[in-house]
């Protein structure tokens, strides 16, 4: 008791919650009533369990059915969902986690202490298949306090965690399906979210309806009904012919014209996702600073971002999307020009006569292999003579995962999406030397001691506006270090019918349409 | 008192049903060639599934489990050999990504291909063979012509092209028709006519040739000079003698159908086969692509066994012996 009294005593109580006076209220709405909304999208689900899941869209649905701990809205405020409130340690090494009271699932099994830790501990079960583990493998131990409270305990202090609670992946499950199906709740979802299964066709639509014992405010849309259709000029002929309501991610080289037309909507948040070209620091030519920093200046982005993909990007101006909480933009940038590259080249005694290998992944990103050739085009303009090669995904990320000895990689590119809005994940996760590959995916084998310093400084430190600074001194040196050509920031493209008002769109391409209503 | 009408056993030809079941069984050797050649030709295919279903960011040790846990860590001849011997159970093992039976996966969409490819073949067969005909009848005439540059218009033709051209006239200008989508009758129409230009041009064709030659031989001659109506001459006597190498054609070509609608099912949003092979490709699923290709060839060998059949009932010639 008394121990138990020192540790509470050293727990500093700060209400991170952050968050405005919306903090302990449940999500709410108004208005007339939809009887359904058709949403188009473009890929079926594999599962519906939150923890097997990677693709964001799926996690949206997997969002409507069990529902998050906190939710990190647009502005990047952390609001309460099924937590309310939580407590940080002094030492940043333990969370006391407030649960609302008197939630139950769909099912109606309690969402307490224990489910949350049932869910938890599946999550970091090695075991289990959790593809996004690596985000919450920061929890050493989940602990249940009482019957609405639970404790994590860390393995280092971890500044992002509470926005990380926000991921699908920390979703409760109910313990009465996970007993009742076992691992059939993929298809089976009991959650304690605004919405329940109600149909699911293979490979045509995913239907939801209201979950009538929903904690919040009761949802505004009866129904929910998500149609497959793979092929994006059909979604948005569907759209155009009100045959569906919401087209997700249509063709970019469509929005002008959708925007144009007032019976859709366009919505289009900057994205967490920036594109880059990886250049391996450890190999090859790309070893060399001057020539990383020289193929920077060799690229258009600007011209990339209006040509290729239709104003549905910006280029990059820092290492991370501009709306992280730590994005600095940066004073200097590699603006176009191609006699400084050729300049810093011939600084770097770059052989023309040998070849750069070039990589793609084809249909993995947005006009992924077109940008792809532009900065083949662009390298080739300056001298530099460069191979590109295309590849489907799973041929491509096994080339990325290989240790430095077998890697083949000179530029690649890809993609890196943070699942919150905080800086942590772009920056530690692609280039602290700990997620070099096999460990990780910062495939560009960068490796800056200095940085790393600068980096796991972030994650100690718990005042955001210390933070801030921390982040910007880590921005400045991998800015300088080029371990990517900084190509663009995505942005999230989602078009409805203008008759539908009250969506909530995010930067982590995810859209709530609990409470819209139509016209 | 009632009536009865006397019940006649229909009669069995024994040499049929002998060559149905010799053909049947042949099927097995074939089926496991062709699982043979597909468990390793897909097994060369660069890609770890494991890694796909693990996570860009899974541990090494992560991806090892899931490795263990698909059996795809034990040596490949091991692997074939339990393929072999749950296929002989009619089981075709569980999808790596959804963990469901492979048989619960292709039976959800197996229907929906099926109803495409009968409908296409329909239409193609209604304006093909009809098509073909008077152009062999009226050879070298505006109606050949035009009908010849029709077929050569479907066979170039791209199906994705043709599938958003329909979809824009038919869904969003006229708006008679739904874009995508199952459920009604409606919705069948554009993908099955999209599916089914190139099959018409094909079917044109090959009726022209055949025709031809048919009007071409004597006992068309003869027919024409016993004054028989020009009608019948081309209906009963060509058109009978010219149907076998059409058939081939139409078997064939809906044997074609029942795997090649990808590309149409993507434009219409039709939760077909065709789609579930390619994503589970593209996810390195080997369990559903296996199961998938394994079932579209037992449908393409009786395809064709049916084809065989309906070969003798078109000339009588032809004997199963």
């Amino acid at each position: 008791m008394k121990k138990m009294a020192i540790h509470i005593k050293r727990i500093l109580f700060i209400s991170l919650l952050v968050m405005g006076l919306g903090l302990w209220s449940a999500p709410s709405g108004q208005g007339a009533e939809v009887k359904e909304l058709r949403i188009g999208i473009g890929i079926d689900a594999d599962t519906l369990n939150p923890q097997e899941q990677t693709t964001t869209l799926i996690q949206n649905m997997c969002d409507l059915i069990y529902d998050t701990l906190f939710y990190q809205n647009p502005e990047a405020k952390l609001e309460p969902r099924l937590a309310t409130r939580y407590e940080m340690s002094k030492d940043g090494l333990t969370y006391t986690i407030h649960l609302r009271k008197g939630v139950k699932f769909s099912d109606g099994t309690p969402c307490d202490a224990k489910a949350v830790k049932l869910t938890l501990d599946r999550a970091l079960d090695p075991k289990m298949r959790v593809p996004l583990r690596f985000a919450i493998a920061v929890i050493k131990e989940v602990k249940v306090v009482d019957d609405h409270t639970i404790r994590l305990e860390l393995k280092y202090p971890f500044a992002p965690l509470a926005a990380t609670l926000s991921l699908t992946i920390c979703s409760p499950i109910s313990p009465a399906a996970i007993e009742k199906y076992g691992e059939g709740v993929r298809e089976k979802p009991v959650g304690a979210g605004p919405y329940i299964l109600k149909e699911w066709v293979k490979g045509d639509r995913i239907v939801m309806v209201r979950n009538e014992n929903y904690y919040g405010k009761r949802p505004n849309v009866a129904q929910l009904t998500f149609k497959i259709i793979p092929d994006d000029a059909t979604r948005e002929a569907m759209l155009r012919t009100g045959q569906i309501d919401v087209c997700y991610k249509p063709l970019p080289s469509n929005v002008a014209a959708l925007k144009a037309d007032p019976k859709i909507r366009v919505d289009m948040p900057l994205d967490t996702r920036t594109i880059f070209m990886g250049l391996n620091c450890k190999k090859g030519v790309t070893q060399n600073k001057l020539v990383r920093q020289a193929f920077n200046y060799a690229v258009d982005k600007k011209a990339i971002c209006k040509k290729i993909l239709f104003d549905t990007a910006i280029p990059m101006e820092g290492p991370v999307s501009p709306i992280l909480f730590g994005y600095h933009r940066m004073a200097h940038q590699y603006d176009y020009n191609p006699d400084k590259a050729k300049e810093l080249l011939k600084k770097a005694n770059f052989d023309f006569n040998q070849t750069v290998s070039m990589r793609t992944p084809q249909g993995r990103y947005l006009f992924d292999k077109q940008v792809s050739e532009a900065v083949q085009a662009y390298l080739q303009a300056i001298g530099v003579k460069a191979e590109l090669r295309t590849y489907d995904w799973p041929t491509y990320i096994a080339g990325l995962l290989k240790p430095i000895e077998q890697s083949e990689l000179e530029v690649f590119l890809l993609g890196w999406g943070p699942l919150i809005l905080d800086a942590d994940m772009g920056l530690y996760g692609q280039f602290h030397s700990s997620v070099n590959p096999p460990k990780g995916l910062g495939a560009a084998h960068y490796s800056n001691p200095v940085y790393d310093e600068a980096v796991e400084a972030t994650r100690r430190e718990q005042d955001p506006k210390k933070r801030l600074e921390l982040f910007k001194k880590a921005s400045e040196i991998v800015w300088d270090d080029c371990p990517w050509i900084w190509l663009h920031v995505e942005k999230f493209v989602i078009a409805y019918s203008s008759k539908v008002k009250g969506m909530v769109v995010t930067s982590t391409e995810k859209f709530y349409p609990t409470y819209v209503t139509m016209d | 008192m009632l009536s009865c009408s006397r019940l006649v056993a229909p009669k069995i030809d024994w040499n049929m049903l002998r060559y149905v079941i010799k053909r049947l069984i042949s099927t097995l050797p074939v089926l496991i060639g062709i699982s043979f050649l597909l468990f390793f030709m897909l097994r060369m295919l660069p890609g770890d599934p494991a890694q796909v279903l693990a996570g860009q960011m899974a541990t090494p040790e992560e991806v090892q489990n899931i490795r263990h846990q698909l059996g795809l860590d034990r040596p490949i001849f091991t692997q074939y050999a339990l393929f072999l011997g749950r296929l002989v159970r009619f089981d075709l093992g569980r999808s790596a990504r959804t963990q469901n039976p492979v048989i619960e996966e292709v039976w959800a969409r197996l229907p929906n291909t099926i109803l495409l490819a009968v409908a296409a073949i329909i239409l193609a067969c209604l304006f093909g063979i009809p098509a073909g005909i008077l152009s062999a009848v009226r050879p070298y005439t505006w109606i050949d012509y035009l009908v010849t540059s029709m077929a050569l218009f479907g066979i170039s033709m791209p199906v994705f092209w043709l599938g958003l051209m329909l979809v824009v006239l038919f869904s969003v200008i006229l708006q008679w028709l739904p874009a995508g989508g199952t459920g009604t009758w409606k919705h069948v129409i554009l993908p099955s006519i999209t599916l089914a230009a190139f099959v018409v041009a094909f079917i044109a064709r090959m009726t022209r040739a055949s025709m031809m030659e048919a009007l071409a031989q004597d006992y068309t001659t003869t027919a024409r000079s016993k004054g028989l109506k020009e009608s019948v001459v081309v209906v009963k006597h060509a058109l009978k003698n010219a149907l076998i190498p059409i058939i081939t054609v139409v078997g064939l070509q809906f044997g074609l159908l029942l795997g090649g609608a990808v590309l149409t099912e993507t434009v219409f949003a039709w939760p077909g086969l065709g789609r579930l092979i390619v994503d589970s490709i593209l996810a390195r699923d080997y369990p559903v692509i296996q199961g998938a290709i394994l079932i579209f060839g037992l449908l393409y060998i009786l395809v064709n066994l049916m084809v065989d059949l309906v070969y003798a009932f078109v000339d009588p010639r032809i004997r199963y012996d």
